[in-house]
């Protein structure tokens, strides 16, 4: 047997053993997927399809952004802050002399200086991810409280128009981005921040640089963030100093949903992805199918239970096979 | 000729019949033009209301969703709505648009909206103006002007009327002190900016301290009571929300202090403390009954009446003078909820009428 043809066979096997535990989170987030289009067909049309991932696609990102950080063994708390921030500056650089280009690079520094910073603080410092990102949530908040005190500021509406409009632009950026990710784990750097958190000491024994490794994460992790809250920007033509807080609890959930553990090393983007897209489509089901708000409280929690539950049940009945 | 007379009275009606449909079209043609912002004229009747709440757990919320329903109820019954759809997004922006693009994927006739945040919902709202939907945003307003209607009372009067009662109460001069709602939210800003021009008017007035707390019972009266500690002489309280009256009333009651002038709103809780330690009080109410309304304004509006593009209301004041005919009320409403003033079809026609 070759060397080739070993890894070939390695890598599928791998791939196999980590889709089997998401099998029961797709079949439910497919059943959502096709009770959405029975029930509004018009999600099949270009612009029906277009509006619905553009309401995901800052979920999704904000999601990715979690759970890179959570298979690296850490947890941020600063999200919701961060997609602020990012919002805020694209508002409120983006009528400036640099224009839209401008504000692009700003929002993306931003986060990526921020992530970075926190990546630093925790990885060299050693203090605990949760208390450091607690911190800079507050931080952060400020500063978006700072920069625009009240929703306001600009985006051009070509902009909007573009990334938030008729067309399906928010889906295919969300392709690229995976893409990229996945990419990214091709490289020694992108599989450390894997190892590093399945076993640190064994990581480091094998070469991996753990820290930097962890400031590569957060500094992603940052920039991810911020770029969803441009997105949100473009989407409501508008910068909001809180827009984002909801989002901090939200990535935790779709990324837990989607199999990823708080110990570090345990999950997939792809099953987060698919988290974040269950809470997503989940809302639109709900409204279609005419529950009360009330219900809807109740419903969710009771979806979210059983997104986590038949996997597991699933796993069960196939053990005792 | 008898054919000839029949041919010419046939013509004559066969005339009359394309002046009147000349004057119809005319007339229709007429009213097309008024019709309201948003409104296409394609969508009839009976309709379907979806409405967008931000949050539907606090209590004023939940009586203004009351107000919404029997509103509905009525409506149901003169055939003019058929289905309502309530959405609540937890406090999440987002997740409001989200609501909202739902409601104009389902093709409903109307959308009734308080706003989460002032600017996010422009893109998405305007989208709903586009399909002719009538959008009807009240209590808590939207940036963008392609809605059908907007209507909310004003808050700066609100702060106004109040400051005013107490400088009257007080004959212009003693000490006060102010009690407003959180720091940073429009409301309360906006009542606090209200009253300013009053207490500037006043220099007799002299405020002792301000307060900033949730409005909430318990945060106000801790506030307050150790206020009254520090200050053995206070004359007036200037407060700016219903819930902080309560508290504050609690408060001088515990530390066996006689009680001040008070402003307040029409919060049941209130208004029986009001009645029952014979206080000197004035209210007023951000009315729950906005949210009816609002559904009526946008059936309205589908109907093909102009409807104004900003119906303000004016602000409802509760003093001596009336406060047994709420109280009268008071077992119809919630132990923590809002005494609202009575309303009926005919004050809303008024108030379109605007």
């Amino acid at each position: 047997m070759s060397a080739v043809s070993s890894t070939g066979w390695l890598y599928g096997a791998i791939q196999k053993r980590r889709n089997r535990g998401l099998g029961g989170l797709y079949l439910v987030v497919a059943a959502f997927l096709v009770l959405y289009a029975v029930l509004f067909p018009g999600i099949l049309s270009v612009g029906g399809f277009s509006k619905f991932t553009q309401n995901w696609f800052p979920l999704a990102l904000v999601t990715m952004a979690q759970a890179l950080l959570m298979l690296n063994g850490g947890i941020t708390l600063a999200i919701g802050p961060l997609v602020s921030l990012g919002a805020v500056i694209a508002a409120t650089t983006m009528e400036g002399v640099f224009g839209v280009p401008g504000g692009f690079v700003a929002v993306a520094l931003a986060g990526l200086a921020i992530g970075a910073v926190t990546g630093v603080i925790v990885a060299h410092l050693r203090l605990p991810a949760i208390i450091v990102t607690l911190a800079g949530s507050f931080i952060i908040t400020g500063v978006a409280l700072i920069l625009l005190p009240r929703p306001g500021g600009f985006i051009p509406d070509w902009l909007s128009n573009g990334l938030a409009g008729h067309t399906p632009v928010a889906f295919l950026l969300l392709v690229v981005i995976l893409l990229g990710w996945k990419a990214f784990l091709a490289t020694p750097l992108g599989l450390g921040i894997y190892a590093a958190g399945d076993n640190p000491v064994g990581a480091f024994r094998s070469g991996v640089p753990v820290e930097r490794a962890k400031v590569v994460a957060f500094a992603l992790s940052g920039l991810l963030a911020a770029l969803a809250g441009l997105f949100v920007a473009a989407q409501t033509g508008s910068g909001d100093p809180i827009i984002g807080t909801p989002f901090t609890l939200n990535s935790i959930a779709a990324a837990v949903l989607g199999g990823v553990g708080f110990l570090g090393g345990k999950g997939t983007m792809r099953g987060a992805i698919c988290g974040s897209l269950l809470l997503s489509v989940m809302i639109n089901v709900m409204f279609f199918l005419g529950f009360p708000p009330v219900a809807q409280y109740v419903a969710q929690g009771l979806i979210i239970v059983g997104a986590v539950a038949v996997p597991e049940l699933l796993g069960a009945w196939r053990a005792r096979r | 000729m008898k054919k000839s007379a029949n041919t010419a009275s046939l013509r004559s009606r066969l005339l009359a019949g394309a002046a009147a449909a000349a004057t119809l079209l005319a007339f229709s043609a007429g009213t097309a033009s008024a019709a309201a912002n948003c409104i296409k004229g394609d969508r009839k009747a009976p309709y379907t209301i979806g409405w967008a709440n931000i949050y539907s757990v606090p209590t004023w919320m939940k009586q203004t969703e009351g107000t919404i329903s029997a509103e509905v109820e009525e409506l149901k019954k003169a055939g003019l709505v058929k289905d309502l759809m309530i959405t609540d997004a937890q406090g999440n922006a987002q997740t409001q648009i989200q609501h909202i693009q739902s409601m104009i994927d389902a093709n409903v006739d109307a959308i009734v909206v308080i706003a989460g945040s002032s600017n996010a919902l422009d893109r998405v709202i305007s989208d709903a103006c586009d399909k002719g939907i009538a959008v009807v945003n009240f209590d808590s307003l939207v940036n963008t002007d392609k809605v059908t209607a907007k209507i909310n009372t004003d808050s700066g009067e609100w702060g106004a009327g109040a400051a005013k009662w107490l400088s009257d109460q007080l004959g212009g001069k003693g000490k006060i002190i102010v009690m407003n709602g959180p720091a940073g939210i429009s409301v309360s800003d906006d009542r606090r900016k209200g009253a300013q021009p009053v207490l500037d008017a006043n220099p007799g007035l002299e405020i002792i301290t301000e307060t900033n707390t949730e409005y909430n019972v318990a945060p106000a009266q801790e506030a307050m009571t150790s206020l009254l500690f520090a200050n053995p002489e206070i004359d007036g309280v200037l407060s700016l929300g219903g819930a902080l009256s309560a508290g504050s009333v609690m408060a001088f009651d515990r530390q066996g202090r006689d009680q001040v002038p008070i402003t307040g709103e029409n919060a049941r809780q209130f208004l029986e403390l009001w009645k029952e330690k014979g206080l000197k009080g004035w209210a007023t109410m951000q009315p729950n009954w906005l949210g009816a309304l609002s559904v009526y304004t946008a059936v309205q509006a589908l109907e093909g009446k102009d409807v104004p593009a900003f119906v303000k209301v004016p602000l409802p004041v509760i003093d001596d003078s009336n406060i047994d005919s709420y109280l009268a009320r008071a077992d119809q409403f919630p132990a923590d909820g809002y005494i609202y003033s009575d309303y009926d079809q005919a004050l809303f026609d008024k108030l379109l009428a605007q």
